[in-house]
């Protein structure tokens, strides 16, 4: 009688757990859908008070440096026509009257200064104002182009097919909208032009776009297949449910907390979902199939019995392998970059609720809609019972009698990793993100083909003295750099203030190109720049050097953004801080594509600060929780052979490390411990149980075992899905996701039972007692 | 109805002292006064520019300036004094009565040779400044149609204002409002507009006294607020209607330094 009740009690509680979490959630869900702020702009993610980023805002100041939108108008017939002109200045002045873009940003054959000698002297003048009509005055504009090397080879491609209109925009200025209103500008003007759009902006914005819109696209599946496969496992639609609700109410609320205290969802946050999925099903996993196990012994056992036995068996591993996790990201903190460490501290979160969920709301779950017994063919199931311990037993005893095979395997692949991992490079590289066939990498390359480059470094050089920067000497080891970095492949064209220079020179001495150098004279170069002052807009000049010629920013364009081309092409910038120091003179660097490249060895040195000192905590707490040091290390076994497979692998198979697949290597730290602790724990209950260590190994192995591999089945299936996005950085993400669960299972089950085994620890005081 | 009343009274005052004092002219009448202050033929004196950009970086440039004025042609020669490395140079223009563009040469003492340079329009900048030739120069009256806005109190000055809307409409500003002191017809203030109507530029001349007889400009400043750059003209040492030799308005003058 007494019983019945305590049962109808348990389940009005259960039925209030689950009332009480659904509001939450949809509390949760309701701050999600009115708060969430996406956040676009990649300055946002930066440390603002990083040196290098301070100097590069700095810098980008003092001379307008913005990343420009490149629109190319090509037309294979040439495009000195009436029509192609028109077409130039129609879209200068469309993007010039853009509420957005300042009138002096946009550059083109129509905006453009052309500075020309003549009999008589200087003239700096439009090329056309009004569109030519006549086939001579064409031609001669033509001709004028063709003359002048600051702007043929630049704005105006050298088979004369191609002529760009550059529009530089603040980073402030781009939005989603922006940039599908720049896409619809450009495409209004095609025909019987071609016209393509490139640049950083609309490669940030493309990426910024794609990604999480293939995410949207693919996450419903990966969810999808992981509920496919979790049935197939855990053989029952309730328990698939709250399996999965678990890891669904987390990310919810891991989301909603942030919608809450007002934090913007960036590109990394993507990843708390994906981390929590990971992780997130360990914990049902593990308890159902605890379940499973007690009632193929206990057929008959209550409803009460099966989930107070579930919960008495399973709370400490589940705690521990939580607590440890999320410990773990929270070692995220000691990043320098902001995103990074809300993506740590709410997967931490995430992974917390998704502990007390397991342990709270599936056993409600349990007592208000039953739990899912094996009842036809209870024959056969047993069968199924014996035949996977039976596999699970004969698993166990092979791997330790093939350890030699075993550790000399570990050690080979721990070998081989280390040498991959010194391959392993960063990429900061926003553009091969994408397909190699894709819209955006064929304009990309399309534009580099006819003109100097997409992307830019740009060195700042910074002296104390004034007019420094027009003293011949310094003018002359500007050229002299240039002239080097221009020598290599990957960069097409670049530009400062001795271009300006040397070009008068050529102009005031009746266009003889022997006078295209610098001059030896300062006087000669201020009077030069006084006249150049005199005679046009001098708004250009102060792109390239400042007001008391102190400072001067010397722009290389590349035509790529790899980060080891711009490590390239930095690395002979570099041989010149010397000489530059010499003649007083400070170098720098500054721009979008040299910022992009310091964030990411910024965030790759503190993924791996936190990598290593996570493996430090969760060894200590290991130690702590099951109070012996060697299970510390032990422990961390599967954690530091995930993570050195997973970079020996990106490096040796040359896959760079970006932001995505840096913090991938978290992954390895969640599930190598979720592996290892439920491990060690099954392996610790049974020990003391039965004090026998062959059948202990047989045990643990069926049980956690079981587990483990089930887990990482349903995980590398959702995850494989990712391996049919159309967005390349979304397929590393899978492969490497399934990978990290592969290695973690695999290292688990096999060297770090075998060191177990091997070290007696559960073990040593009755053996030496027995002896 | 106390409001009222006081506003009524307010209105008809101001009506009243409005009527008073300009009754008698109209925009067209109060700019053509300014055009025909007279000026003085012969003007020279030390001129300060100083170019200030946004982030209060400043460059300072010195020259003597001679002005002649034939009537139908203004000659005007400046040398640079300072900075040192441009020191010496000169800058010759000749500017027309009839329309043409103005003719323009300069010395550079490096390449010891004078060379001309060619504007395309009065709307280049005058030396990198916020001043456009045009700027500089005085447009005639009959190029715009006036209209008188008011009065207002400028610097401590009683001013009429006078908006000016060019009747070539693709002159380059839109309009221009200008405060005209009342005393003596100087252009105290005036605000430029650019194509889309948008205040472009703001000038401010907070300095001029009478020399010799003239109203002489002697500290200015041109304000453009789409850019925040700024462009201060201070004039020292000016003497007026002293007789400056023809021969130093040739390109061989302009060799020989001040």
């Amino acid at each position: 009688m007494k019983k019945q009740i305590t049962v109808k009690r348990l389940k009005l509680y259960s039925w209030l757990v689950i009332v009480i979490t659904l509001a939450i959630s949809g509390w949760f869900t309701w701050e999600l859908a009115g708060n969430a702020r996406m956040e676009t702009d990649l300055d946002e993610y930066m440390p603002k008070d990083h040196p290098a980023f301070v100097y590069s805002d700095m810098a980008e100041d003092w001379f307008n440096i913005k990343d420009g939108i490149l629109i190319a108008i090509e037309n294979p017939e040439g495009i000195y026509n009436v029509g192609t002109l028109d077409k130039i200045k129609d879209i200068t002045k469309a993007l010039q009257d853009m509420e957005a873009i300042e009138d002096a940003d946009v550059t083109s054959l129509y905006t453009a200064d052309n500075i020309v000698g003549s009999e008589y002297g200087l003239d700096v003048k439009a090329f056309y104002k009004r569109t030519p009509k006549s086939e001579e005055k064409l031609k001669e504009l033509r001709e004028l182009v063709i003359a002048n090397d600051m702007v043929q080879g630049r704005i105006v491609s050298d088979d004369e097919t191609v002529a760009l209109v550059v529009a530089s925009i603040a980073d402030s200025v781009f939005s989603m909208q922006f940039y599908e209103d720049i896409l619809a500008f450009a495409d209004s003007y095609e025909g019987p032009e071609n016209i393509y759009v490139a640049g950083v902006p609309i490669v940030e914005g493309t990426m910024a776009y794609l990604g999480p819109k293939d995410m949207k696209k693919m996450v419903p599946i990966v969810i999808v297949v992981i509920i496919l496969v979790l049935y197939l496992v855990l053989r029952s639609i309730r328990h698939t449910i709250s399996t999965l609700a678990v890891v669904l109410i987390s990310t919810i609320w891991a989301f909603g907390l942030m919608a809450v205290l007002g934090i913007s969802i960036y590109a990394v946050t993507i990843m708390i979902p994906v981390m929590l999925i990971a992780i997130g099903v360990a914990d049902g996993i593990h308890l159902y199939s605890h379940l499973h196990l007690f009632l193929d012994e206990q057929p008959n056992a209550t409803v009460k019995e099966a989930l107070g036995d579930m919960i008495r068996n399973m709370w400490k591993p589940v705690v521990m392998t939580s607590v440890t996790t999320a410990v773990g990201f929270i070692s995220l903190l000691t990043s320098e970059v902001l995103p990074i460490k809300y993506f740590g501290l709410f997967t931490a979160f995430g992974v917390l609720m998704a502990m007390i969920l397991s342990l709270v709301f599936i056993p409600a779950f349990g007592f208000a809609f039953g739990i899912s017994r094996k009842k036809k063919k209870q024959q056969s199931k047993t069968e199924m019972h014996s035949f996977t311990e039976r596999l699970a037993n004969n698993f166990a005893l092979a791997t330790i009698r093939h350890k030699v095979l075993v550790i000399s395997t570990t050690v080979i692949l721990l070998v081989v990793s280390i040498f991959g991992i010194q391959k392993v490079y960063i990429n900061s590289s926003f553009l091969e993100n994408f397909e190699r066939d894709s819209d955006i990498v064929l304009t990309d390359a399309f534009v580099n083909k006819h003109f100097g480059g997409t992307s830019s470094i740009n060195v700042i050089l910074e002296s104390e003295d004034k007019d420094a920067m027009i003293r011949p000497e310094v003018e002359k080891l500007i050229d002299e750099m240039q002239t080097e970095v221009e020598t290599l492949a990957l960069v097409g064209n670049s530009f400062s203030i001795s271009d300006y220079i040397r070009r008068m020179n050529q102009v005031m001495h009746a266009d003889d190109p022997a006078f295209d150098v610098i001059p030896d004279s300062q006087e000669m170069i201020a009077q030069y720049l006084l006249l150049y002052e005199m005679s046009g807009d001098p708004e250009n000049l102060w792109k390239v050097v400042d007001y008391d010629y102190r400072k001067a920013n010397v722009t290389v364009q590349l035509k790529s953004d790899n980060s080891k081309d711009l490590n390239q092409t930095i690395e002979i910038l570099e041989k010149y801080r010397a000489p530059f120091s010499e003649l007083n003179v400070e170098m720098n660097f500054a721009g979008s594509g040299y910022k992009a490249l310091v964030f990411t060895g910024l965030i790759l040195n503190g993924q791996i600060k936190s990598l290593l000192m996570s493996i430090v905590i969760i060894i200590i707490l290991l130690a702590l929780m099951f109070r012996k040091v060697s299970i510390g290390f032990i422990g961390a076994i599967p954690v530091v052979l995930t993570a050195a497979i997973s970079f020996g692998v990106m490096g040796l198979l040359n896959i760079s490390l970006s932001t995505t697949t840096a913090l991938v290597s978290s992954i390895a730290i969640g599930i190598g411990i979720d592996y290892a602790v439920h491990f060690i724990e099954r392996y610790k209950i049974y020990a003391l149980q039965t004090k026998d260590k062959s059948l202990t190994i047989g045990e643990t192995m069926h049980h956690s075992g079981r587990a483990i591999a089930f887990n990482a089945f349903v995980v590398i299936m959702g995850f494989l899905v990712l391996l049919f996005s159309v967005f390349p950085p979304n397929r590393s993400l899978g492969a490497l996701v399934s990978f990290n669960m592969f290695i973690s299972f695999i290292a688990t089950v096999t060297i770090m039972y075998l060191v177990l085994y091997k070290s007696n620890v559960f073990f040593n005081k009755k053996k030496t007692k027995e002896k | 109805m106390k409001t009222i009343q006081f506003l009524t009274v307010t209105v008809l005052v101001i009506l009243f002292s409005f009527n008073q004092g300009y009754a008698q002219m109209s925009g067209q009448e109060i700019m053509e006064a300014v055009y025909n202050n007279p000026s003085g033929e012969n003007i020279q004196g030390q001129l300060e520019m100083r170019l200030i950009n946004k982030q209060g970086d400043t460059r300072v440039r010195e020259l003597q300036q001679y002005i002649k004025d034939e009537g139908a042609v203004e000659k005007t020669i400046m040398f640079f004094l300072s900075p040192a490395d441009v020191r010496n140079t000169s800058f010759m223009n000749w500017s027309y009565d009839d329309g043409r563009y103005d003719d323009q040469w300069i010395y550079l003492p490096a390449l010891k040779r004078v060379k001309r340079i060619s504007s395309d329009s009065k709307s280049d900048n005058f030396m990198g400044s916020d001043f456009t030739y045009d700027d500089l120069g005085d447009r005639h009256p009959n190029q715009d149609t006036h209209k008188l806005l008011g009065e207002e109190v400028v610097d401590g000055y009683a001013c009429v204002v006078v908006e000016s809307t060019p009747k070539d409409e693709a002159y380059m500003y839109s309009k221009t409002v200008t405060w005209v002191n009342k005393e003596n017809f100087i252009g105290i203030k005036r605000d430029f507009y650019d194509e889309d109507g948008d205040l472009l530029k703001t000038l401010h001349i907070s300095k001029f006294e009478k020399i010799s007889g003239y109203w002489v400009i002697l500290k200015t400043q041109m304000h453009n607020v789409q850019k925040d750059h700024r462009t201060e003209m201070i004039f020292t040492d000016v003497k007026l209607d002293q007789e400056i030799p023809e021969n130093k308005f040739t390109e061989r003058g302009m060799t020989l330094g001040r």
